[in-house]
């Protein structure tokens, strides 16, 4: 029943309705990859520099290869939505560990969490990711290891904050004086009422990881082996004068995720918050 | 006025020591961050930076054993590393045929004023586009400035850039490619005088805006419910209670206190800004710490990436404390403990 | 007596997601300079909105002013133009609110705010207008005033804001003061000091004061007549001796019931008015007040009881009452 007024809230929103549409479309595109499109994406099918329309067999045209940009999208949109939901589960995971051992033991503990989250927010991000990269491989693990690494510190002040005022609570008190353990308290007590609020961070983590995805891919240092959307704006960057298209598919592509995701973000924000909305 | 002025004076140099005295474990922390990623690194440090500046000549591979005393046990490392970066020795970069941090700090300077200039641009407009969208809400001009932070939020600056250079530069002609100045040019830098000055606030129009617009949807975003919050406040009414206009009120009641919440954001943002310079750069050949940057990943010029991660997290420290001060300048609700 | 303030069938609703509600509804009452008038009920009843109401200064939306007229020294003030409501609120009207910690902007100094109301109603100088911040501030007897002109408000304590406040509302000798719950947050000797402080300005000024309350502790003490109002309706009106002495309104006596008398020995525990104030949205087709009401007739469940006048200078809209 509350689960079925949350999803209605949701879907009173009409921007986050449209944004969990797209979503699943893309989502679907991407599963669907090698069925409608099975040969490599990266071979040439044609003339290059083709533009969108030019050739009703390569509706978004072919790049500088002669490579049909269209193939390139839709198995672009497997790595990117991947790596994206991947480098989120990372940051997920570390920042809900720090931030849960943060608020529920306080004191030192506490102290030392905040100040390598504070740490981690200095270090400029990118930067750091750039330098990760380099030091131990282009590699896709890298890249989403080194994603986590930069996005974990918001959901750790979230998890902290939700445990801090959770931690204090009648019920789990109760669980205290019947003996629970700490780590039972933590995961099987306090963690489910903490969570919903971060789930809604980690999913505007998603947008931001694609994002600095696409960022490292374009200065070229992604995985050499995967064309995910970043790649293909910097692959087109050469020959913005005479085939600008080219640049522009996939960023348009990357675009509309982030804004969708974004999207879902607020109607989910919006749905935990009724409140808010009232007003 | 003096004695609240005197004691604010005082409460922001408590401040300042506070945070200066905050910053020595974190960049302690980005220190040893560095040399765990320098050990991490698969094979010999050595070999890797020797075989990629094709240095063969067994002195200089001696000189650089000694220099990042690579016989020596980690702590001692470790010790000998932090005691090198006091006195700003990041090493020696063969590319540049300089140390490291001679040729960060010659390309520092124009990092910071494309910084500073995209962040002024943010906070212009974001919290102009802020406010309008807050005193017309639920009208077609909040809508407007909703949308327009939305799609500027979910953008890739690179690509915004790109794109704005088709636009303004190759289809328009009105603004340059890139770089920092006109090649052949009569100046270019500072020495060409006022000329020097507008050719290169020429070339920062396009990169500032790439870099600064993301940002602008940010503190739109936040402005723009910050000021819709304070509007509820009691003091607003008090201050409407006084025969204030609503202009009147806005201006001298909601928006200062509205701000608070945006200048929270730009001092957690100044390392996403400084990075995102690095991409920006590379899309304008803008010729800062983001291109030395580039080629030095490029060339896996280790010295010089660590020392680019270094010096960025000071600048992000200084920065951070300077927006400190501004808050609580902002804020007298802030008291030193 | 002049009349200030004369309020007729001023009417205020909430148009919300849920509904139109009445939130004050024909309310008429009138102050000549130099009386206090009290308002009075339980919270929820309409007194601070009807107050807000004759400022003008409504959240729109939700809430709209749907008929009546308030005529200050005869002017109606409700087809009036914006602009020309500047130039009444703060220096015609004053108004003081509840929580003076919070009606204070906390990023400003005192003297900047009182400055802001003199300079916008007068053509006083920065100057001169500090200066004369500084003689309001001693007026209202803050203490230490000269080193309190430049603090923040968050450094003075609840009796100092409220202090301030009244400084503000006082700063252009307003014809009227309009004191919303002005003591309800603040500490019980503040609390005196802050209602004796009141009625020496008054004294001094002249001016009337509307007083919102819904502590009739604090009505014995400061008010010469009162307005009982519930679910956005005057029920009651009287002297403040008549009311005391014969309620005529249950209500009235109810809540003259549920106040401790200061002085009497242990009062017997307070008769509390038993249920709660109707949603707005939901109130019944007759009273209001009918399903709390120990002399609850027929009649009050299927009619609304109108404003009778039992006695000279008394007002009472109850079916009980006229049968009495």
């Amino acid at each position: 029943m509350q689960r079925f007024a949350f999803l209605g809230r949701f879907a009173r929103n009409r921007g986050a309705l449209v944004g969990a549409v797209v979503i699943l479309v893309v989502a679907f595109v991407a599963v669907t990859a090698p069925f409608f499109f099975p040969r490599d994406p990266l071979r040439i099918v044609g003339q290059p520099e083709l533009w969108p329309g030019e050739d009703p067999d390569f509706l978004l045209g072919t790049d500088s290869l002669g490579r049909d940009i269209l193939a390139m999208i839709v198995h672009g949109a497997r790595a990117t939505l991947l790596i994206g939901l991947f480098a989120s589960a990372v940051a997920t995971l570390i920042g809900v560990t720090i931030g849960a051992i943060a608020g529920y033991f306080g004191g030192w503990t506490d102290e030392i969490a905040m100040r390598s989250a504070e740490l981690f927010q200095t270090i400029p991000n990118l930067i750091f990711v750039l330098t990760i990269v380099v030091i131990l491989g282009s590699t896709l693990t890298n890249i989403v290891i080194a994603i986590g690494i930069v996005s974990w510190t918001p959901i750790a002040r979230m998890t902290r904050a939700e445990f801090l005022s959770l931690r204090d609570r009648e019920f789990v008190q109760a669980c205290r004086s019947m003996g629970m353990g700490n780590a039972g308290i933590i995961v099987g007590e306090i963690l489910p009422n903490a969570l919903p609020p971060v789930i809604v961070l980690s999913s505007l983590v998603v947008a931001g990881a694609i994002l600095f995805e696409s960022a490292v891919s374009f200065l070229g240092l992604g995985d050499p082996n995967v064309a995910s959307w970043g790649r293909l704006v910097g692959d087109g960057r050469q020959l913005i004068r005479s085939s600008w298209y080219i640049c522009a598919i996939p960023g348009v592509a990357i675009m509309i995720t982030v804004l969708c995701l974004n999207l879902i973000g607020d109607g989910l924000n919006d749905a935990l918050n009724p409140k808010l909305r009232d007003r | 006025m003096t004695g609240a002025g005197s004691s604010r004076r005082m409460a922001a140099l408590k401040l300042l020591r506070r945070r200066l005295i905050q910053a020595v474990p974190l960049m302690l922390g980005v220190v040893v961050i560095n040399f765990v990623l320098i050990h991490l690194a698969p094979g010999s440090f050595l070999e890797l930076m020797t075989a990629e500046n094709q240095v063969s000549d067994p002195a200089t591979i001696a000189l650089l054993r000694k220099t990042y005393g690579l016989e020596d046990p980690t702590w001692l490392q470790l010790l000998k590393y932090i005691w090198a970066l006091l006195h700003f020795d990041f090493g020696f970069s063969y590319r540049q045929n300089m140390p490291v941090i001679d040729a960060i700090l010659l390309n520092l300077p124009a990092t910071i004023l494309l910084m500073v200039s995209s962040i002024a641009l943010a906070l212009a407009v974001g919290v102009a586009a802020g406010v309008v969208a807050s005193m017309k809400v639920r009208t077609f001009w909040d809508t407007i400035v909703s949308v327009a932070a939305m799609f500027f939020f979910a953008a890739p600056s690179f690509w915004l850039g790109i794109m704005m250079i088709v636009l303004f530069a190759v289809k328009l002609g009105w603004l340059p490619v890139g770089g920092m100045a006109t090649i052949g040019g009569t100046g270019g830098s500072i020495a060409g005088g006022a000329g020097g000055i507008l050719d290169i606030l020429h070339h920062l129009i396009l990169p500032t805006l790439a870099l600064g617009l993301f940002y602008a949807a940010i503190y739109t975003r936040v402005m723009r419910s910050s000021m819709l919050e304070v509007a509820q406040l009691d003091f607003v009414r008090t201050a409407r209670a006084k025969g204030l206009s609503r202009n009147q009120v806005t201006v001298h009641h909601v928006l200062r206190n509205a701000l608070l919440p945006v200048v929270t954001i730009l001092g957690v943002q100044m390392g996403t800004v400084l990075a995102g310079s690095v991409v920006i750069e590379s899309v304008f050949s803008w010729p800062g710490v983001g291109s030395l940057l580039f080629d030095s990943v490029s060339s896996r010029n280790y010295p010089v990436v660590l020392g680019i991660m270094v010096l960025g997290s000071l600048v992000v420290i200084t920065a951070n404390i300077a927006v400190d001060l501004v808050y609580m300048w902002l804020d007298p609700r802030i008291e030193i403990r | 007596m002049a009349l200030a303030l004369e309020v007729k069938g001023l009417s205020t609703t909430l148009f919300t997601r849920r509904g139109e509600m009445k939130a004050v509804d024909g309310l008429s009452l009138s102050v000549a300079a130099g009386e206090t008038v009290a308002l009075v009920g339980e919270s929820g009843c309409g007194k601070s909105l009807s107050a807000l109401s004759i400022m003008r200064l409504l959240p729109d939306p939700p809430a709209r002013i749907v008929g009546g007229e308030v005529r200050l020294n005869g002017r109606d003030l409700m087809p009036m133009p914006e602009e020309a409501l500047l130039d009444i609120r703060g220096k015609e009207i004053g108004m003081i609110f509840q929580d003076p910690m919070s009606s204070l902007n906390p990023v400003a100094t005192v003297a900047t705010q009182i400055v802001e109301v003199l300079r916008s109603h007068t053509d006083m100088g920065r100057a001169a207008a500090r200066a004369r911040a500084l003689e309001l501030l001693e007026l209202v007897g803050m203490p230490d005033a000269p080193r309190r002109l430049d603090e923040y408000p968050h450094r003075l304590s609840g009796g100092m804001c409220q202090r301030v406040m009244i400084a503000m509302a006082i700063a252009c000798n307003p014809s009227v003061l309009i004191a919303d719950e002005p003591t309800t947050a603040l500490d019980v000797t503040v609390q005196a000091q802050v209602l004796a402080l009141l009625k020496k300005l008054q004294a001094d000024s002249g001016m009337a004061m509307i007083f919102i309350t819904h502590d009739l502790g604090v009505v014995a003490e400061t008010a010469d007549r009162v307005v009982v109002m519930y679910a956005g309706r005057k029920v009651e009106e009287a002297g403040v001796d008549a009311l005391f002495e014969t309620p005529l309104h249950p209500y009235t006596a109810g809540l003259i019931g549920a106040t401790p008398i200061p002085g009497a020995e242990r009062a017997a525990r307070l008769a509390d008015i038993p249920g709660m104030v109707p949603a707005l949205n939901a109130l019944p087709p007759g009273c209001a007040f009918a399903d709390r009401c120990p002399k609850v007739m027929d009649r009050c469940r299927q009619e609304i009881p109108l404003l009778t006048q039992p006695a000279l200078g008394r007002l009472v809209a109850c079916f009980a009452a006229e049968t009495a």
